[in-house]
């Protein structure tokens, strides 16, 4: 067992090393910068994420409620349109797609994606949801610059050819926006409470300023 | 009868039973500080509101944190996600460590400078050595919580770092992590030692720190001895006391710190990735490790020295030599007060020779701490062989720059200076 933890460490830092002269995979990152006040887009994302990403890619310690409420989306709304199985508003937002079945189908079990966006960073989502290209010798016969010899076929594909560039880079800008903000839903309140935070120092800071060189003057 | 001679009459009682007054006017409101402090002694005061805020938020994230394998990391979403105001607690805490290190580095190395570690304060700075010695376990323990991808894989290269003993090493490590490998019940052993063991350690040691202090009075930037010169009651001239002079500059002082500290915790919390890793937001897999296994920035200079030390030597593995080295680097500080031979204790008195090592020693913690943060190379690994030597000369030399170097005459009085 040890040796097999060797193994696969020196497999595997090996392996990323070479992989990893990119913070993108084989290429630069795309420029991107998130937008996670813009609800607008928001919404866009992640209905674009429950029609196309959803079927395999949980966001598992997310909560339909909390999703709904932070994107302004009326509850009954969103139950109507946006849960697909018998969950209720308040649960976890867990697929139904079992580990066993995606590995049979994909040959990898799908990550769960709430914390995408963290882990990797929001231009890592961008830029590969916009680097799939053809390739004959991968099972979908598709194949992805920022991660190379991905088990997932381009879902998007329709969507891609559809649209037009500009709007394709609106509508993965969307979902990626999505995913920056349930990697991280309580961004907005804290930079908003932040504020308020930091004008109460900068005030008690000046008072106190004012109190010590008071005292000061006493030892002089 | 006025409310004034109520509390007055209710303080006697108390006083007859139990100290209450002497103790609140000794270790504070008239505890002697000598007049010329500068801004290097505000960090002291600054680390126990460190220390109380990790101790709150700490509770806090206890109460709705899982030791589990299984449930630990999804009980830390849970925390950011569906606890109120959690992402607050726990964004906190993960700054409040970093912040811990920052202020106990400055704080050292204010010792360092003004030579606060010698007679009569040996204890004093033996104290705060223990007490970073336990802020390192309590960092290093702490980040295995998560059980993120970088939890998991520090707590395996750490705690393997113990198999490379000689004899001994194998069994110990598997002692430590109570299985074969990293698991569930070193998750769960790592936080108990986190939230019980090492917190009252750190509490009773920071209690004693800070009583021999008081016994002895604080040292200055100038060295003085201010105890030569006492007024009719006893007091040093050359001292004001706590409230309200020092207690009015430590306030604005938290003041400023606090404006910095909310900053990093309302704009910045994961801080670059230098407070939390974003490898950290996978979850633990032992089947797959991260590209580089990095340990958090406040622990990459003694890093850089494991990785420096290549070579076997002496029948020794190369692993266990870099190990010994880090372990001396971080106890070696414990016999400083033995190595400085010099008749005064701040470096503005001292020779050029204690200054330069002093700058020698800056700059190879600050380079071992960058060269500890990135993939190693050729030249980088050379480099932290330099600066280790670098950094050991400082303590190593000490006895012989500090008896030859010619210092100048230290003031009678902190007026003079």
């Amino acid at each position: 067992m040890k040796l097999l933890v060797f193994l696969a460490f020196a497999f595997f830092s090996g392996l990323s090393i070479s992989a990893g002269d990119y913070k993108c995979g084989s290429i630069e990152c795309y420029e991107f910068s998130p937008d996670t006040k813009d609800k607008e887009s928001l919404q866009r994302g992640l209905s674009a994420y429950m029609n196309y990403c959803y079927g395999c890619h949980s966001l598992k310690y997310s909560r339909y409620k909390r999703v709904a409420e932070d994107l302004s989306i009326p509850l009954d709304i969103y139950e109507q349109n946006l849960i697909f199985d018998d969950s209720k508003i308040g649960d976890l937002m867990h697929i139904s797609l079992k580990e066993s079945k995606a590995i049979e189908l994909l040959g990898a079990k799908p990550p769960d994606l709430t914390l995408e966006a963290r882990l990797r960073s929001p231009e890592w989502v961008y830029t590969y949801l916009d680097t799939f290209y053809e390739d004959s010798s991968r099972p979908y016969g598709v194949n992805n610059k920022v991660y190379v010899n991905v088990s997932m076929p381009h879902v998007l594909e329709d969507i891609q050819l559809e649209l037009s560039e500009e709007e394709y880079d609106r509508y993965i800008a969307d979902i990626t926006n999505f995913l920056t903000y349930v990697s991280d839903p309580s961004a907005e309140t804290r930079k908003q409470l932040g504020i308020y935070v930091i004008l109460f120092l900068l005030i008690f800071t000046a008072f106190a300023y004012l109190v010590y060189r008071e005292f000061k003057k006493d030892l002089k | 009868m006025t409310t004034d001679t109520r509390t007055k009459r209710f303080l006697s009682w108390i006083d007859f039973r139990f100290p209450l007054t002497e103790v609140f006017e000794r270790h504070l409101s008239k505890y002697p500080a000598p007049t010329n402090l500068n801004i290097w002694y505000l960090f002291g005061f600054l680390l126990i509101v460190v220390l109380a805020m990790q101790i709150v938020t700490g509770l806090w994230l206890m109460m709705n944190y899982t030791n589990s394998a299984e449930e630990a990391f999804s009980s830390v979403e849970y925390i950011m996600r569906d606890v109120e105001y959690g992402w607050l607690i726990r964004y906190m805490h993960a700054a409040g460590a970093s912040a811990f290190f920052a202020l106990i580095y400055l704080h050292m190395f204010r010792g360092m400078m003004y030579g606060s570690y010698q007679k009569p304060r040996e204890l004093i700075w033996l104290g705060g050595w223990f007490t970073y010695l336990i802020l390192m376990a309590e960092g290093f323990t702490g980040y295995v919580l998560p059980w993120g991808q970088m939890s998991f894989w520090a707590a395996q290269v750490i705690i393997s770092l113990f198999s490379s003993i000689p004899v001994v090493g194998e069994d110990l490590a598997t002692w430590i992590r109570g299985d074969y490998l990293v698991s569930g019940i070193t998750l769960s052993r790592l936080f108990a030692f986190h939230v019980v063991l090492l917190p009252i350690l750190l509490i009773a040691i920071v209690f004693f720190h800070i009583l021999a202090l008081h016994e002895i009075g604080s040292n200055n930037p100038d060295g003085i001895d201010v105890k030569k010169h006492l007024d009719e009651d006893g007091v040093p001239l050359d001292t004001k006391p706590f409230f309200p002079y020092d207690i009015s500059h430590d306030i604005f002082a938290l003041g400023v710190f606090l404006i910095i500290f909310c900053s990093v915790v309302f704009f910045f919390p994961t801080g670059g990735g230098y407070i939390i890793e974003y490898v950290n937001y996978e979850p633990a897999n032992p089947l797959s490790t991260p590209a580089h296994i990095v340990p958090s920035w406040y622990y990459t200079p003694f890093y850089a020295m494991l990785r420096a030390v290549d070579f076997p030597l002496f029948g020794l593995t190369a692993k266990f030599l870099g190990f010994a080295t880090m372990m001396a680097a971080v106890a070696i500080f414990a016999v400083l007060p033995w190595l400085d031979r010099s008749p005064v204790k701040s470096i503005k008195y001292k020779g050029i020779l204690s200054k330069t090592f002093l700058g020698i020693f800056v700059v190879s913690f600050f380079a071992l701490c960058y060269l500890g943060m990135v993939p190693p190379t050729e030249t980088k690994t050379l480099l932290s062989k330099i600066f280790t030597l670098g950094y050991f000369s400082y303590f190593l030399l000490m006895p012989i720059y500090t008896r030859i170097e010619k210092c100048k005459p230290v003031p009678e009085r902190v007026a003079e200076a």
